[in-house]
């Protein structure tokens, strides 16, 4: 085979990246719905005639598995009739390798001279594809009858013009049809937008030449792949991770990773995962595969171009009937949780690998209220993605306020939800006194308080880490639990953390988020004396939270340093591994004293 | 005779261009005292004076671009500055908008917030997004502010409320109690008054800017007033703003914010005195290229900004990496490809050129002071590009040897190719990585760039401006003279601009025409007020209006002119529907518009055209011929060296033409011609 230089392949893979990159412009700026323009909850991406990702626009990176299956699904229905001008529309986990009825899949080919050279593609969180609940997450449907409209690849354009049927099917089937038509625009747009430089590369290259730089950029993403994974130890590694459950009794869900690392190949087994369940957190395999790609990125030491042939060297067992492989009609709206997890999963797999590479748990995840209701005669619904607290690193504390590795998300402005929604947001901050102690510590947890205007406002939640605290690693403390408050008058009642019933509130009533606070890393007893004093000036702790938990004592504006040691021997013996202290100064404020921490990081609170 | 001084500082050099009423220019290039730049700049103004026998006293302005805002962002060295904000929300400032500019990475490490969280305090009180107020400021609050605030020694604070841009009664308060406990020497800057739109994050984190550069910027400028008036210069002094604009010192010492990029912003501006028609600036030096695009002479603004996020993409898709600036900009986006960009090679057999640099010190390998790994540069040398003696008109002589080793080893050998095409494929990458800078500002935003100029200036720019222009399929290049002091020259063209905006969120179909003609009223009031403290009466000054639209229901805006006192909404929407679908290929007729926030822009035309003979090149280079290599199709060629005055008919391609601050390549199928302002102007062969 004729082999391209290597500098025009240099140049041909940024051309498709920065393809990539701006239909993700494209969306951004002409989107509607806060949950794509703000949160960034969607993705961008080229494949080659046979389906193949090359490239991927700078967005989600837990899509990164979301075109592979998708893409082959539409091959497998529609094979060679594809013309210029279609345009296709799904969204079906099971009939079109889709992920969760909200995530809609818009993809054109790209035809040059009559033949199919490649496709753009684009999935966008939709705000609402009907089903239970507005938002079309609902964590308590069953199947995936109730989840909204279920759509296998169809054309939503044929030869550049609509299909009336599509659109007229769609517009019944939301309950906010004018955002969802407009963020469907933004994705045709993307589309098209992509389809103009595309096709220039072709022509500037000539097809069979363009045809032959794929095949080897899919080639030296592989090599790539696989020199990393070679430099990598050999063996194999398992870890565990649990979800807390679901509803009001909450059963733990596991999730289970075996790493096996032979050669220059990489395996992940999920075989010990738990069976799916009777509620939408099941997760269709995309998603968990996403998680896997994704992971071995973060663990690459240089950039691994987002060509298909990166996968090769990659095998993923994901056993039928679990909650990473569900089979039909399971409900997987709410599925997000599990990719979550399943990075968590993976890291502490990784950690044991490379252990200098990646650090404790962090929040867990993306919290996920969806608030609807009426506003001036209008159906709204607010999705926010609350995130933002990371584990601490082998060297250094966890990252307060910055994105989930997972998705790289933004938070929405206060003030733009205050002028647009019956909502007004009271406090948006740290949590003092949280996150988990260590050598290293990690982020503390976040705090977003909300009061709600409306006469009645419906919540509709997705959130976990309140009984399996976030994982700390060499004998740090894990993460702080996040919980969840409906406030009025005085009192309070705890949420649990996946409601299976929609949460009704009233005007004037509060709903209070606290984000599972990052695990520590090392013996908090030897965390540097200095570190502590700048935690305490800085005020993410108090005096005697460093005294009762890292052992330091403050006086004068500095470390005292004999008492300081004194403190810390005595910490050594007295220490109750149930109710540690960092705990205490916790829960307390939150009105809950009763509590015990068993095994290394299961809590349970009153 | 009146003479005015343009004075651009650099990391390395200062430079400055002195122009007679006449028009008839001199330069000078002198290094920078970072010590104390008003050394500096005295010293090298006095150089330049006395060069063409003038005296002090006949300056009548001196215009300035500096770096000192960036730099002092850059290397936190900014003031004490405390913050206050709404109660619930002195952490906005820390968590931003939570994105950051990479993806894939585990260990990102964010840069630190601006104000520690211990200066971050808390009033209560309560605005609504409509202005009403919620809950009436508690003053004690503010009190206990002030005194913790005093105890703490800060230099500055900034006040940043939620809605103030709706209604500034409680941040003027709390700014009064502040002053009354902190005193005068304090630097207080209110949000409502720097930037009053709605986004809390990018708001108070432009007000924390402004008041964190306060302090820093009032003694600069200080400094630079004692200097100038040393050396008997008593003439005004104007600064650069980063949309290109100018404003005097002393509205430059109050509001620092708006001088971040004034720098680059220097250049895009002398470009856009220079054309008429629609050009893409090329502006590269030791460690980025700058790139910002020029439609029918107009200079394109953006609002999503970023200050020491390293390299600016112009891209909300990287952001998240520095400080959020929300004050208008001129749309530049960067990339780290500069004449000190190293190469290496990936593990998977790639070439990869930037975005680290070998800078300034020890630079590429060739200059001799050390540097080991291959750079930009050194590829330039072996391809025959630069003069393998010495650069610089004889000021810093090469060691062509090391260069040509450090590629052969580094570049050539790796890839199993001839040092010749290794050397051109880090030309070329280097290219690609630049022309995602230029997509940025033009792709990106709707415009092809196949109908525009590449306008290439800085010490690189000339360099690689046809091979630029090649991956883009552009087919003109044009070099300005001086090429390398190109951007000083542009702050004698610059205008005096100020605008002001004010957020007001409403549907058209929710507000009139009168209610929107008051509000603009009010703002050009303000402005034309704000424009006779510059000492500019009313009659002098240009305004116009704008509104910052969108579909109801999108979260970006378009600015959109606003023509007529009394504006006819139809005619609005229209205009911002065919802007929408201009930028992004479509509009939605049907769709209710949103007006976001309604600006007024002051203007006072510079009143010095750029003349016929503006500046004109005097070094002659040394002239001959030298081998060049022009890729696998043309070989080396023998390629003649040329002075720029020996372009006078046009020639074609391979030439290089050497001057003292930068070395032009013209490649084969391409052609070179001198225009009537003494631009070098690049065509495209037709076949090619």
């Amino acid at each position: 085979m004729k082999t391209t230089d290597p500098i025009t392949l240099e140049v041909v893979k940024n051309a498709l990246s920065s393809i990539a990159d701006e239909m993700a412009l494209v969306i951004l700026r002409t989107a509607y719905s806060s949950i794509v323009r703000d949160s960034m909850d969607y993705s961008t991406g080229l494949c080659d005639r046979h389906g193949r990702v090359i490239a991927h626009g700078l967005t989600m990176a837990l899509h990164l598995g979301a075109f592979p299956d998708a893409m082959q699904a539409l091959l497998r229905d529609y094979g060679n009739d594809m013309q210029e001008g279609d345009v296709f529309v799904f969204n079906d986990p099971y009939a079109a390798g889709g992920m969760h009825l909200p995530d809609v899949y818009i993809v054109k080919p790209v035809v040059v001279a009559g033949e199919l050279e490649g496709f753009a593609c684009t999935l966008v969180h939709q705000i609402d594809m009907g089903g239970i609940a507005p938002g079309s997450t609902a964590v308590y449907a069953t199947e995936i009858y109730q989840e909204g409209l279920r759509i296998p690849p169809v054309k939503m354009y044929e030869r550049g013009k609509p299909n009336q049927t599509f659109f007229r099917i769609m517009q019944l089937n939301t309950r906010i049809p004018d955002k969802l038509a407009g963020d469907m625009r933004a994705q045709i747009a993307a589309c098209n937008t992509a389809e103009r430089g595309f096709r220039v590369l072709v022509e500037r290259h000539g097809s069979a030449a363009f045809r032959a730089m794929l095949d080897e950029l899919h080639d030296y993403a592989e090599r790539l792949t696989r020199s990393e994974i070679a430099a990598l130890p050999k063996g194999t590694w398992s870890f565990t991770d649990y979800i807390d459950g679901l509803g009001d009794a909450p059963q733990p869900i596991a999730l289970k990773a075996t790493v096996t690392i032979r050669g220059d190949a990489l395996t992940v087994d999920w075989t010990g995962s738990s069976p799916q369940v009777n509620g939408a957190i099941n997760c269709p395999s995309p998603f968990v595969k996403s998680a896997v790609h994704l992971m071995v990125k973060c663990i690459a030491r240089q950039d691994i171009p987002n060509f298909e042939g990166y996968l090769r060297p990659l095998e993923i067992i994901l056993p039928e009937g679990t909650i990473v492989n569900p089979t039909p009609p399971a409900a997987c709206a709410a599925r997000a949780i599990i990719g979550w997890r399943a990075i968590d999963t993976l890291m502490g797999v990784f950690a044991q690998i490379v252990p200098e590479r990646v650090g404790a748990a962090g929040e867990g995840g993306v919290t996920f209220p969806a608030f609807s209701g009426w506003h001036d005669g209008r159906r709204y619904v607010l999705s926010e993605t609350l995130t933002g607290s990371w584990g601490a690193m082998r060297h250094a504390d966890g990252v307060f306020g910055i994105p989930n590795p997972g998705g790289n998300l933004t938070n929405q402005p206060v003030e733009m939800i205050e002028a647009l929604y019956p909502i007004e947001i009271e406090a948006y901050g740290m949590l003092q006194n949280s996150g988990g102690p260590g050598k290293y510590r990690g982020a503390p947890g976040i705090l977003r308080r909300y009061r709600l205007l409306g006469d009645e406002t419906t919540i509709v939640m997705r959130a976990d880490r309140q009984r399996f605290l976030p994982w700390a690693l060499d004998g740090g403390s894990p993460g702080t639990p996040s919980y969840h408050f409906v406030q009025a008058n005085g009192t309070q009642r705890v949420l649990p953390q996946n409601p299976m019933y929609p949460v009704r509130l009233t005007k004037g009533e509060t709903f209070v988020h606290i984000g599972a606070g990052g695990a520590g890393v090392g013996e908090p007893l030897e965390r540097d004396p200095a570190r502590v004093l700048d935690d305490v000036r800085e005020e993410r702790i108090t005096a005697d939270y460093a005294r009762d938990v890292y052992g330091v004592v403050i006086a004068n504006g500095g470390v005292d340093v004999a008492k300081t040691q004194a403190a810390r021997r005595r910490l050594r013996l007295e220490r109750d591994p149930r109710k540690p202290s960092y705990l205490r100064y916790f829960l307390e404020p939150l009105g809950l004293r009763d509590f015990v921490c068993e095994g290394e990081r299961t809590l349970s609170a009153r | 005779m009146s003479y005015r001084i343009a004075v651009d500082i650099g990391g390395t050099f200062t430079d400055i261009v002195l122009m007679a009423r006449s028009g008839k220019i001199a330069t000078h290039k002198t290094l920078t005292t970072p010590e104390d730049f008003g050394r500096g700049i005295a010293a090298g103004i006095s150089r330049v004076l006395e060069a063409v026998g003038a005296k002090p006293a006949e300056v009548e302005r001196v215009i300035h671009a500096t770096t000192v805002a960036t730099n002092t962002i850059l290397e936190h060295k900014g003031a004490l500055t405390g913050l206050v904000t709404t109660r619930g929300f002195r952490d906005v400032l820390e968590m931003r908008r939570l994105r950051i500019p990479e993806m894939y990475a585990l260990n990102y490490a964010r840069p630190d917030p601006l104000v520690p969280r211990r200066l971050r305090l808390e009033v209560a009180e309560r605005m609504g997004p409509d202005g009403s107020v919620r809950v009436p400021l508690d003053e004690a609050s503010a009190r206990a502010a002030g005194e913790r605030l005093a105890a703490e020694g800060v230099e500055a604070v900034a006040v940043s409320l939620l809605h103030a841009y709706a209604n500034p009664l409680h941040e003027k308060r709390v700014a009064a109690i502040l002053r009354q406990r902190l005193g005068e020497k304090v630097f207080i800057s209110c949000s409502s008054d720097i930037l009053p739109v709605i986004r809390e994050y990018e708001r108070t984190s432009t007000t924390v800017i402004n008041a964190y550069l306060g302090p820093t910027l009032g003694r600069y400028f200080e400094s630079l007033k004692r200097h100038l008036a040393g050396i008997g210069i008593d003439a005004g002094i104007h600064v650069m703003k980063s949309d290109g604009g100018v404003m005097s010192v002393a509205a430059a010492a109050e509001r620092p914010a708006y001088i971040v990029e004034s720098g680059p912003a220097a250049g895009v501006i002398g470009a856009a005195a220079g054309v008429q028609d629609d050009v893409i600036t090329f502006d590269m030096g030791g460690t980025t290229a700058k790139v910002s695009v020029i439609e029918q002479g107009k200079v394109q603004h953006t609002g999503d900004y970023e200050v020491g996020a390293g390299i600016n993409l112009s891209s909300k898709l990287v952001m998240g990496g520095g400080y959020a600036l929300k004050l208008p900009v001129i749309d530049i986006s960067e990339v780290g490809a500069g004449g000190g960009s190293l190469v290496s090679i990936d593990a998977g057999g790639l070439l990869r050129v930037g975005p680290q640099s070998a800078g300034a010190m020890p630079g590429p390998v060739c200059y001799g002071q050390g540097g080991t790994q291959a750079t930009f540069t050194d590829a330039a040398l072996v391809l025959g590009y630069l003069n393998p003696q010495a650069i610089a008109g004889g000021g810093l002589r090469l060691a062509a040897q090391k260069g040509r080793a450090a590629i052969a080893e580094q570049v050539a050998q790796p890839l199993g190719r001839g040092e010749m095409r290794a050397a051109y494929g880090v030309l070329q990458v280097a290219a690609s990585t630049m022309v995602r800078a230029v997509k940025a500002v033009t792709t990106y935003r709707g415009r092809d760039p196949r109908g525009f100029t590449l306008y290439a200036f800085g010490g690189n720019g000339p360099l690689v401006g046809a091979i630029v222009a090649d991956l883009m399929e552009m087919r003109r290049v044009m070099i300005p003279p001086n090429p390398g002091v190109f951007s000083a020259y542009g702050l004698l063209l610059a205008s005096v601009e100020h605008e002001i905006v004010r957020g007001f969120l409403v549907r058209l179909n929710a507000t009139t025409p009168a209610q929107v003609a008051e509000r603009f009223q009010a703002l050009e009031q303000d402005l034309v007020t704000r424009m006779r403290a510059e000492g500019y009466s009313r009659e002098r000054v240009e305004l116009r209006r704008f509104a910052d639209l969108r579909y109801a229901g999108q979260a970006h805006e378009i600015t959109i002119p606003v023509e007529g006192s009394g504006p006819d909404f139809a005619q609005l929407a229209r205009a911002f529907g065919d802007e929408h679908e201009r930028t992004y290929g479509h509009q939605a007729e049907q769709e209710e518009c949103e007006c976001v926030a309604l600006r007024v822009s002051a203007r006072v035309p510079a009143d010095l055209q750029p003349c016929s003979n503006a500046p004109r090149v005097t070094t002659a280079a040394a002239p001959g011929a030298r081998k060049a290599y022009f890729g696998p199709k043309h070989q080396a060629l023998d390629t003649p060296v040329l002075s720029r005055a020996e372009l006078a008919t046009r020639r074609a391609g391979p030439l290089i033409v050497e001057e003292y601050d930068a070395t032009c390549v013209v490649p084969p199928g391409w052609s070179a011609a001198l225009d009537a302002q003494g631009n070098i102007v690049l065509t495209a062969d037709e076949n090619h």
